[in-house]
Formats: C-alpha cells, structure tokens, sequence
C-alpha cells in the first residue's frame, strides 16, 4: 500500500453542509392535544399553526417543535396513531437545496415535494425507519414559519426557556449490529463525528454518539441489549435530549410545573442530567449538562 | 443433518413462485434466495409475490440480481439509481437483508476505479436506512470487475460497513483461481458464498464460459469439479467463513423439470457438502430439537 488513506475520506471540507443546528423536531399523533399538554407542561408555548395541514408549531427559547396530526400520504413515514412517534427533524443547513442534491448523490432517499400554492417546499429524505429529515436554510430574520403557519393571536411568540433549555440530541434506537451501518450513513450524508467511548453526557451511557459538524447537536445509536438482540426490533428516533447549563435548577423548575422525573436506582437525577417518566406511550424528554458549544474534542 | 446455512435459488426451479417455495421447503430446506424476477412477475402482482415468499415460512437468504449498476455516467446512472432502489424497496418488504450485485458486463459504463467506488458507495447509503447489506461479486465477463481479489480490493476502497463480497464458486472454478488467493479475504468481508459445478472439463473461450454460467451449471457434487469445489468450500472453513451457502445453479435443463425432482437433487449436494466435505458432526439424539427450542 502506497498510500494508507485509500481507506478513508478525508478530502471533504469538515462541515460540507454548513450545518448549523437543529430548526425543528416533530412529532406525529393523532391526538396533538394530549401531546400538547405534555409539551406545555416541558416549558413549550403553542405559537403558531400550518395553513393547509394538521400541523402547529411549539416554541421555549431556541427550540422549536412541530406536532403533525396529518394523515401520512407517502410511504414508509409514519401514520399519526395516537401515541405520539418522533416523525422527523430539521437541520438548519447553509444552502438547503445544495445539501438536498448533495445528500441525493451520496445515496440518500428523496421525499416527494408536497408543498402547496404559496407554500415553501421543504426539502427532505428519509432517515431511521419512517422518520424524515428536513434541510432548512432559512432561519435567521425570516423563517419557515413566516411563511407556511398563521400565528396564534395574542401569543409570546417567543416564549423563553426554563433553565436554559436547547435542543442537545436525540436518541436513535437501532438494530443489532447496526451500528456501523449508522455512523457510516449519518458521517457521508452529513458530516458527523463518532466520539471515543469515553466521552459520555448526562446519564443514560449507552450506545454511539455522534457529533454534528457544527458541533452543537449530538445523535446516540443505541443497539439493543443482551437477549432483545435476538428479537426483530424496529428502528426509530426515541427521545430528545435537552441541554442545560445547570441541570438541577432545570429539574425543579419543570418538577414545579407537575414533569416527574425517573428515581430509579439506575436512572435518577444528578447534576449531569435527568430522564423524564415515559407519557403517552413513549415520550420522554432527556436532560442533560450542557454549556452550549463547551464540547469540542481534541484533533 | 444441519444445513440451515445452505439454501436454495428460486432461478433454479421452474414454475411458479408458490410452487418452487413449497418444493423447497418440502426438501427440507430453510432458507432461499429470490430471483426478484419471481416476486414482480407473480400472477397476482407483486404484493401477491411478497405475501407468497412470507407466508412460506422460508428464511430469506437475500435477493438476486442487480446488474451494470457501478460505473454509469448522466442519465444512464439516473436510471440505474432507480432500478437499484427499486430492488431495495423489494428487499425491504421481503425482510431480505441481502442484495446481490453483480459487476458491470456492459461496455457502456466507465471502468475507472473512482466512479466504481463513488457508486458502490452510493448503493451501499441507500440501503441503509432499509437495514440492507449489498453483496457484490465479480463477473469473470464484466468490465469493472473480474473476479473476487478485485472486487476486494474495490470494497477496502469503498470502506462500507453493509458493502460486503458474493462469492461465486463457479467464477473461482471456472478462471482457475488458486485458493490461495482467499487468505486475503477478511471472512467477516465475505457476505455470501454461491455455489455450483458444470459438467466440461474445459471451457475454451469467453463466450462458452458465459453460455455455460447462464445454461449448464449443475449441483455440488454433481460435476466435472467436484474436487475443487469441495477444496474450495473447505478453504472457506478454514479461513473462518461462517455465513450463507446458496446454490445458484442456473440450468436450461433444470426449468424443464419439476421442481420437487431439481430440489431433490439440491438436498443430496446440500448432504454431500455436508457430510462428506465438511463433515461436521451429526447431532446427538435430541440436540436437534433442544437447540430449536433455546431458539437457535
């Protein structure tokens, strides 16, 4: 062997994409109410509603999140049932077009256009199981929402975060063995880093993490354990993790407002973070010790 | 005897899907790869096709073929794109995780190794998200690919964790391939191993090669290279292969046949693999039925 990088990519730029955050993360149930009422009680204020769809927009500080209460019209995406399902995600990207076709050449699956007259087509294409990811290019002065939702009367339309709060990652329940296949599809489509097993947040320790581009947003694989190997498991986005500077303080602001929190012995609050007690199925929020842009590994 | 690891090809037998499931199972087999052929040209269409190969209670080894994929340029490779995620979807709703690519034959794709890899690539992401594992082979006639040393050396520079190697035992006997050459292949690389035999000694030009690849082939055991076939199924045992055996036996002959009387023949190779080449140790009385019932 002549040259030893034969085996690697390592001509293209470290953020190809300009990524730049998380823009939104959605939710699919056909009962958007209950699953409001969950995500008030987290701190998220109802803001604004689509033109054409089922769809309302949640916002607390940076964050923003969509509950899709539509019926599915394309394939493998998920159907609203009533336990809400994490649906998709969007990433704020420097050129969404660009990214859309970058990500189209690598192999990634295009979803259909559907945006309506005087709708913004939103670029897409399928991730972990049905879920979708989004590009989103506008989002400083002028966003999606300026376009696509009517705002709610009389409502902050930028209600502030309890704690601190931000989207810090999410976690992706996966298949045994999986793994690689993961890494491999989330570092060429979009540039993430796996991190070394020793760098852990929070305190759920399982599984892969990945680091976004940007550096501030962070996916875990996590591959089932012991005998669940062996049974057939679906893959799918599980949870979102919220960062905070301070996660107690976070803790008995939202405890206040009625979340509970696990106390088990292997799961309970401490400084690096907190698990929230599953609602409505399956959704549960993670906290986690986070000083935003604080975690940059070592060349 | 155990042979859950060797399976059956539908383009072996003839007739319809239902019929060529059942036969095979009726053999003893449990798994079988599917000519995608034979679920989207089912009568009933190719829901019809999928339900068939579920309900027939057969382990999916993988799905079979996709051809002249790597390599193509401008609207070609846009057509090819749709033809492979065509196949994917398939797999996806046969619980298939296993595709079989075949290298290019076509004198239309461009043969340099960046364009080969930016597409082995780029099948290897799409599959992904479907849970996939591509299965690439080397074509003694392709263009792009001769055999399994340069399909190697093809998938270390592509460095994919679903891109792995089909090999095809008549290629290796038919080129005349030293085993030798396996010690270089990292097992875990290997995805699927096909096998077969033909009935010449020799094959004197490209084009009866090809002939016979496609016409002539034969069960294990039942050929001119029997020797070399077990010499190449025990090297793979000795360097570590533990995955799938398929027999691609594709025969003019065999589609005449009814399919009960071909998968008869498909039984007494997968037997003589077995117990003559790789002799493995018969079960203790009652191992069999404990090991099912641990959920082996």
């Amino acid at each position: 062997m002549t040259n030893t990088l034969d085996g690697e990519s390592i001509s293209e730029p470290l953020n190809p994409l300009g990524i730049d955050g998380i823009e939104f993360i959605e939710f699919a149930t056909s009962k958007p109410q209950a699953l409001g009422s969950v995500l008030e009680t987290m701190g998220f204020r109802p803001i604004a509603r689509h033109r054409s769809r089922e769809v309302e927009l949640y916002r607390q500080g940076t964050m923003n999140i969509i509950v899709n209460s539509q019926a599915a019209d394309i394939p493998r995406t998920v159907q609203p049932v009533e336990r809400p399902v994490l649906s998709a995600f969007a990433i704020r990207v420097r050129d969404a077009d660009a990214a859309f076709n970058r990500a189209l050449d690598l192999g990634a699956w295009a979803i259909p256009a559907r945006a309506r007259a005087m709708e913004l087509n939103i670029p897409a294409i399928h991730g972990v199981g049905e879920s979708l990811i989004y590009f989103v290019d506008r989002y400083n002065d002028f966003s999606i929402y300026d376009i696509d939702f009517r705002a709610i009367p009389t409502v902050e339309p930028k209600p502030p975060a309890i704690g601190g709060l931000h989207f810090f990652g999410i976690v992706q329940y996966i298949g045994a063995d999986r793994t690689a296949d993961w890494v491999e599809f989330y570092s060429q489509v979009f540039g993430f880093t796996p991190l070394p097993d020793r760098v852990r947040f929070g305190i759920m320790p399982n599984g892969l993490l990945l680091q976004s581009p940007c550096k501030g947003f962070f996916l875990q694989l996590i591959e089932p354990e012991d005998t669940a190997r062996f049974a057939y498991s679906d893959e799918h986005l599980q949870r979102i993790g919220l960062g905070t500077p301070d996660v107690m303080v976070a803790v008995s602001a939202l405890e206040k407002r009625g979340v509970e929190f696990l106390q088990s012995q292997k799961v309970h609050t401490s400084e690096r973070g907190a698990l929230t007690k599953p609602c409505l199925g399956n959704v549960m929020f993670e906290l986690v010790h986070d000083v935003p842009g604080s975690y940059a590994p070592q060349a | 005897m155990i042979f859950t690891d060797i399976g059956m090809d539908t383009a072996s037998l003839a007739g319809p899907l239902e019929g060529k499931l059942a036969a095979v199972r009726r053999a003893g087999f449990s798994q079988v790869m599917i000519a995608a052929g034979d679920v989207v040209g089912h009568s009933g269409g190719v829901a019809a096709g999928v339900r068939c190969v579920r309900d027939s209670g057969l382990a999916v080894t993988g799905v079979e073929a996709l051809r002249d994929f790597e390599g193509c340029n401008g609207r070609l490779r846009e057509y090819k794109v749709d033809v492979a995620k065509s196949m994917l979807e398939i797999c996806g709703e046969l619980g298939a995780r296993l595709l079989v690519v075949e290298a290019a034959t076509s004198v239309h794709v461009d043969v340099k190794a960046d364009a080969l890899v930016r597409d082995l690539r780029m099948l290897a992401v799409l599959a992904i998200p479907l849970g996939i594992r591509i299965a690439f082979k080397g074509v003694s006639r392709s263009r792009t690919v001769r055999n399994f040393v340069a399909a190697s050396e093809l998938l270390y520079r592509a460095n994919c964790s679903n891109l792995g190697l089909a090999l095809d035992a008549f290629d290796v006997l038919a080129a005349r391939i030293p085993l030798d050459d396996l010690d270089a292949i990292d097992p875990e690389q290997v995805f699927l191993v096909q096998l077969s035999d033909y009935m010449w000694n020799e094959m004197l030009t490209p084009e009866e090669q090809a002939a016979t690849a496609s016409h002539f082939r034969v069960f294990p055991g039942e050929g001119a290279h029997s020797n070399g076939l077990a010499a190449f199924v025990s090297k793979l045992d000795s360097i570590g292969y533990r995955g799938n055996f398929s027999f691609d036996v594709y025969n003019d002959d065999f589609q005449q046949m009814p399919p009960d009387t071909v998968v008869q023949r498909a039984r007494r190779a997968a037997e003589w693999l077995v117990e003559t080449v790789l002799r493995r140790a018969l079960p203790v009385p009652n191992m069999e039925r404990l090991r099912r019932t641990a959920g082996d």
